[in-house]
């Protein structure tokens, strides 16, 4: 199941603007996809979930799309969340 | 699409609600309003409620696929009971009125209208709202 861990770089956090168009590109997609923030996940398909999450400013999120259309929508999302939010690089070693 | 109706004892409120929507949600999904009364004054006016929801419904070619009304307070209320009972049956299935509270209501439920989401979807997207917290506890 592929996943990918973002850090929020817009200082408002996933404000509802952004997030209403991240749900409007999710549901595009067939697979579920969740963002986990620590031990708490919403539906990214679902505004009323994304806002109850409240993303904080440089927190990281982690996306999980399971389905078909997993890469892809994975894809889309991140660039979609682009000027909001980057891919956190992962540690080596 | 799920359009949405929204009613409020004050005009102003609901074109700024209305455009706050359109720019979260897109201006895909279909917002009438209802606001005041006929004469311009602070109220509300079952008469305009109809109108409202009649555009909301539209026309045989580009009917919705349900409405959903969100609204203010007291008043609001008997106003759109009358509003409601002057509808045919066909249109009157698929228009629900929504607990929800009408500003986060109305931007959520829009947003899962845009998506193509169905009446049960948006009414229980707005629903939701009202247990969004207003400020996050530290």
């Amino acid at each position: 199941m592929p996943d990918l861990t973002l850090t929020i770089l817009d200082p408002s956090g996933l404000h509802t603007r952004p997030a209403a168009r991240f749900v409007q590109v999710a549901s595009r997609f067939e697979s579920r996809i969740r963002i986990r923030q620590g031990d708490r996940e919403a539906d990214a398909k679902s505004l009323i979930s994304l806002l109850g999450l409240t993303v904080r400013p440089s927190s990281e999120i982690t996306l999980i799309a399971d389905g078909p259309d997993a890469e892809a929508a994975l894809g889309a999302l991140t660039l979609e969340l682009g000027p909001y939010a980057v891919v956190t690089p992962e540690v080596i070693g | 699409l799920v359009s949405l109706v929204l009613v409020s004892h004050s005009r102003t409120l609901v074109e700024g609600l209305r455009e706050m929507v359109a720019q979260v949600a897109g201006d895909e999904v279909r917002v009438t309003i209802a606001g005041g009364t006929g004469d311009g004054r602070l109220g509300t006016s079952a008469p305009l409620i109809s109108e409202a929801i009649q555009a909301a419904i539209g026309g045989p070619l580009g009917r919705a696929d349900g409405v959903l009304v969100l609204l203010d307070l007291g008043s609001a209320a008997l106003s759109l009971e009358l509003a409601l009972e002057d509808l045919d049956p066909a249109d009157r299935a698929i228009v629900r009125v929504s607990d929800g509270p009408l500003v986060e209501g109305a931007v959520i439920a829009a947003v899962e209208a845009s998506v193509g989401g169905s009446l049960d979807d948006v009414e229980r997207a707005a629903a939701g709202a009202m247990s969004l917290p207003k400020m996050v506890k530290a």
